[in-house]
Formats: structure tokens, C-alpha cells, sequence
């Protein structure tokens, strides 16, 4: 069993890349902290980095969770590599250019890329964004997956995630208190389905709904609330297809106590509001 | 010195008794308490009826009062007369039709028709509602205004009203612990602006504002939050074109001698800390 300390950051392909970083800055609310001819790395919070868009194809995205020590990593390359995975290991350059001290990659069974990393870069500089979203940090991560079952199968066998509730298939997953890190979605396809950026308060969410009609952002889900994690949410859609998420509130998990519940998959399994997506993965055209 | 101690009821002329029925029950939530020919009565808290639809004309409104003892009306007519306002006493009929044991009506400055009731009935069935709106009880009327410093003063010295808030001119009044009973919207003409109902929580506002949206009613404010009263709000139109609020998290304001009513601006920022625009003529500029 592999202990997934934490979520670390996503990385994006995109094929332009001003039009993403002035999404992240200007729409999002997130911290321009690096700024090469390809790459833009953005903070969220204490991380050094949640969020880096790369010049290239949108396909090549991924997701990294932090493992404690290189002794994990190795334990965890060898036990991916005995369950069937592809493996890489990272080298020297790689691991600079992710602000880490090792790494290593894999694909899971849908087709996603999912790097684990020793000794990530932490900030002690203070998040300092230019638009006031009152973002306080990089969330959860919501995948796309096979319907099958086997990537929750990877994450709660292989790795220490616990599955807090399904929605019909779809499976919150979590590494510690909170409700989920991880969201598996199934879907036709592969993918980053959403990112969520937790926001200080209800205040800060509904101000963003606002913000984003009257900055002619689309808006694919909510405002609304998750009868899962009692999360409040606002789900739009960033460049290249993935979409972000402000969330708030929410409920602390008991690992004593909480048992993982069933809901149905529609679309009040989603927003105990009422508030309904167009998105197959949100149950669209489900009955109520 | 009047002494209002809280909001009773809203009486409303209508052309359309059971589309205003209609409205009031499966869009609003609140209970039938009592149909009689010509008028239905509604219950939202522990009072018998806190509205109550008529058939007549939309423009013929009434806000209601109560006050503590049987005397304070005979003082108050008495007032109200020496200020030039016209005063009327209730027939035992009318007062029997407001399920009061007695009242007086008079317009106030701008001449909306306000009634001063003593002993308004309460019920000892609890209200439960033809919907699950959350609704824990009728709370505050807006009033129009045409001179908010003028309707100021005579709320404030002539009854016992005190300002919680201002936004522009218009101020928000309050006559017990709640941040506002009576809340002035400067306009041309007097007439009730809004009727608010409190509700438990802001998931309830949010829930209402998806089901009234899925049933086209229409939204003319919110979902928004306002920086005064801190209360979550959702504002739409009913029935011949009456405002409906639905607020949460009113702030109740304990301490009367540490307390300092706060001038914001009038524009949405000063309605809405969330960003919502109003859509209602009294918000407008």
C-alpha cells in the first residue's frame, strides 16, 4: 500500500498559451510565478506550483501526487511495474523542471498520466494573486476514466485512497480529512475533467459566479451544492476542453465513522440545488 | 411616541384570486389558513395569517402593526391627527376580516396605507408549508418612499423606528432586534415595494432560486448577499407585479446604544456584495 501524502499540481498542453495564462491570471485568479517561452507555472497557495501550462499538444496533461521519501517511490515503481503499468522514472532535468527532488511517471488504466514526486517544492513566499478570488488552494482533481471500475481499483488497492461516495460509478476519492483529492468520472474518454481551486467562503464563490457572467465565461455547472462532500461549487470551462471548479464549505471525514454512500446518478447527485450541466459526466438528461 | 412592536400582516388587492392563490401556495410555500368568498388568508409563522389576497383592486395594499395595549390606539389616532394624518378606526367586520380584536388605518407620509392592529390572532397549529421552501416566517416589508428624509423622520419620531442602515437616502428601520422591519425604496408613487420571508439557511435561498427559475417566475434581483443586514437574498415578482424576498442570515442587532447605522452607496454595490444586479425600478437610479 502507497501512502499518497498529497496533490501537488496539474499540467496542462495547450496550443496557446497567452490565451491560457491570461485564463489563469485574469479569470481564475491564480499567481503568475514563472514565465518561460513555453511553460507558465502559477500559484495557488503554500505549494511552490498547482497549475503549469506547457506549448504543445492538450492530450499531454498530468496529475502529481506527492509521495514522503524516495524509498516510496522505488516501492511504488516496483509494485505499478508488478501490477502491469508502465513505468518511467524521472531524470535530473525533469525533476528540475518540476521543482522536485525525484519522479516518477506511469499511465493509469484509462490512459491518464499520473507522476508521483518526492520533495516538491514548497513557497515560503505567501500567495499573492492579481484578481481577489480568495482562492486558498488547490483542491481536488477530477479525472475522466474507463467505466470499468479498475482505476478506482488502482487508487484503493495499490495506493492508501479511500472512496468516500460514488455517484452511480463516478467515485470520490480521498488521501486524508478532506472528502476527495481525486474524482474519477467515467467518461468516453481519457483526461483532466476539472480542477478545483477551494475558495475562502460562499462570499468569494458567488462574487466569482458574477465575475465570470460579466466576464462572458461559460459556465457548465452550478452555483450549486454536492450532497456528497456538502461542497459548495461553481464549475466553468478554462482553455482546451478542462474545466475548474471553486469550491467551499464542505465536510470533514471521520475515518472512524464515515462509510461510503451510494447515490443515484442524477443530476440532484450532483446539486442538491437543483442546478443542472449539459456534461454526460454530471448525469445530463437524467431524471431528476 | 407609537410604539410598533412587530410586523403582522400584508393585505393585497388582486383581479386574479386564484392565480394569486396559486402563486402564494405552490411557487411562495406559504399555507392556506382560511379561504372566505372573496379573500384568502396565508400562514407563514405562528400567526394566524401574515397575508392575505383579496379580490379588489392591486393597488388597494395595507401594511399592518401591531401594537401592545388597546389604548396605545386611541393615543396614536390621536397623534396622527394633530399631524394632519387622516385616521380611521376599523369596524368590528374589518377587524374581524384582519383577525384583530381592533384597529386603526392611516397613510403615512407617502401616503401608504399602514393599519395599527392590537391583539392579532396566532394559531396553535404550526405553519407548514404546500412547499418545502424553508420558510420560517414573514419578516419585513419594503415601503416606497417620495421623500425618504421626510418618511425618515416620521417613522423615526413619530413611531419608534430606528435607522439600522442607509443606502443613499433611503434607510433601513428597524423596531425591535432584527436589522430591519421597514425598508424605504425612494420612487414616484407609495405602494409596498417587496414582502420578505426569512428562511432557514442559504441552501434554502439557492434551492428557491433554481425552482422558481425552472418555473419562469421572474428573477429581478439575486441570488445575492446584501452588506447590510448580511442576510442572503433572492428577490422575484409575483402576482400583479408585487416584489417577493427570500432572505437568510439577517443580522440582529443586540446592543442599542453600541450600534451605529453604516451610509452605503445607492448602486448595486450597496444592494449586493456578491455582484448581483437588480432588476427591480426602485434600485435604479
Amino acid at each position: 500500500m502507497i501512502a499518497i501524502e498529497q496533490l501537488r499540481y496539474v499540467r496542462l498542453g495547450t496550443r496557446d498559451l497567452p490565451a491560457a495564462v491570461d485564463f489563469a491570471q485574469r479569470i481564475l485568479g491564480l499567481q503568475l510565478i514563472d514565465r518561460t517561452e513555453d511553460t507558465a507555472r502559477f500559484r495557488s497557495d503554500f505549494r511552490d506550483h498547482t497549475l503549469v501550462y506547457v506549448n504543445g499538444d492538450p492530450a499531454e496533461q498530468a496529475v502529481a501526487f506527492e509521495v514522503r521519501t524516495p524509498e516510496v517511490l522505488e516501492r511504488a515503481v516496483t509494485a505499478l511495474k508488478q501490477a502491469g503499468y508502465r513505468v518511467t522514472r524521472g531524470d535530473a532535468d525533469g525533476a528540475a523542471a518540476r521543482r522536485v527532488k525525484t519522479y516518477a511517471s506511469f499511465t493509469d488504466n484509462s490512459g491518464n498520466t499520473i507522476e508521483l514526486v518526492v520533495r516538491p517544492l514548497n513557497s515560503g513566499w505567501r500567495y499573492f494573486p492579481a484578481r481577489d478570488a480568495g482562492v486558498t488552494g488547490l483542491e481536488a482533481v477530477a479525472l475522466r476514466n474507463r467505466a470499468d471500475g479498475a482505476d478506482e481499483a488502482l487508487w484503493t488497492t495499490l495506493f492508501n485512497g479511500r472512496v468516500s461516495d460514488w455517484v452511480g460509478d463516478a467515485a470520490y476519492i480521498r488521501f486524508d480529512r478532506a472528502h476527495h483529492r481525486l474524482a474519477l468520472h467515467p467518461s468516453q474518454r481519457a483526461g483532466v475533467f476539472a480542477v478545483e481551486y477551494a475558495v475562502e467562503s460562499v462570499n468569494q464563490l458567488m462574487q466569482s459566479h458574477y465575475f465570470l457572467q460579466a466576464a462572458q465565461v461559460r459556465v457548465v455547472h452550478g452555483p450549486g451544492r454536492r450532497p456528497t462532500s456538502n461542497q459548495m461549487f461553481l464549475t466553468f470551462a478554462g482553455p482546451d476542453g478542462v474545466l475548474y471548479s471553486y469550491v467551499a464549505e464542505g465536510d470533514a471525514i471521520d475515518e472512524t465513522s464515515h462509510r461510503p454512500r451510494q447515490f443515484p446518478f442524477r443530476p440532484l447527485s450532483f446539486c442538491a440545488w437543483g442546478s443542472e450541466s449539459e456534461l454526460p459526466e454530471f448525469a445530463a438528461g437524467a431524471d431528476r | 411616541m407609537i410604539e410598533l412592536k412587530d410586523v403582522s400582516y400584508v393585505r393585497l388587492g388582486t383581479r386574479d384570486l386564484e392565480g394569486a392563490t396559486h402563486f402564494a401556495t405552490d411557487y411562495l410555500g406559504l399555507e392556506i389558513s382560511e379561504r372566505v368568498k372573496g379573500a384568502v388568508y396565508f400562514k407563514s409563522d405562528q400567526k394566524e395569517h401574515t397575508l392575505c389576497y383579496f379580490e379588489g383592486d392591486p393597488k388597494d395594499q395595507a401594511a399592518a402593526f401591531e401594537i401592545d395595549r388597546r389604548e396605545d390606539l386611541d393615543a396614536a389616532a390621536a397623534q396622527l391627527e394633530a399631524l394632519g394624518h387622516a385616521v380611521r378606526f376599523g369596524t368590528p367586520e374589518e377587524a374581524d376580516a384582519r383577525k384583530v380584536r381592533a384597529f386603526i388605518a392611516f397613510k403615512d407620509p407617502s401616503g401608504n396605507p399602514i393599519e395599527l392592529v392590537w391583539r392579532p390572532a396566532f394559531s396553535g397549529r404550526r405553519y407548514h408549508g404546500t412547499r418545502d421552501a424553508g420558510i420560517t416566517g414573514f419578516s419585513h416589508i419594503g415601503l416606497c418612499t417620495t421623500d425618504a428624509a421626510r418618511d425618515e423622520t416620521f417613522w423615526t419620531t413619530v413611531c419608534n423606528a430606528r435607522v439600522s442602515d442607509r443606502i443613499g437616502d433611503a434607510p433601513l428601520l428597524r423596531i425591535d432586534e432584527v436589522h430591519h422591519s421597514i425598508a424605504m425604496f425612494p420612487s414616484k408613487t407609495p405602494g409596498i415595494q417587496h414582502i420578505n420571508h426569512q428562511v432557514e439557511s442559504g441552501d434554502d435561498v439557492m434551492r428557491s432560486f433554481r425552482f422558481l427559475s425552472e418555473r419562469q417566475v421572474p428573477m429581478v434581483f439575486g441570488p445575492g448577499r446584501h452588506p447590510t443586514s448580511s442576510a442572503k437574498f433572492l428577490y422575484f415578482e409575483g402576482p400583479d407585479g408585487m416584489v417577493f424576498e427570500y432572505s437568510s442570515g439577517v443580522r440582529s442587532i443586540a446592543d442599542e446604544l453600541l450600534y451605529r447605522e453604516r451610509q452605503l452607496p445607492f448602486e448595486p454595490k450597496g444592494f449586493c456584495e456578491w455582484g448581483a444586479k437588480p432588476e427591480i425600478a426602485e434600485f435604479r437610479k
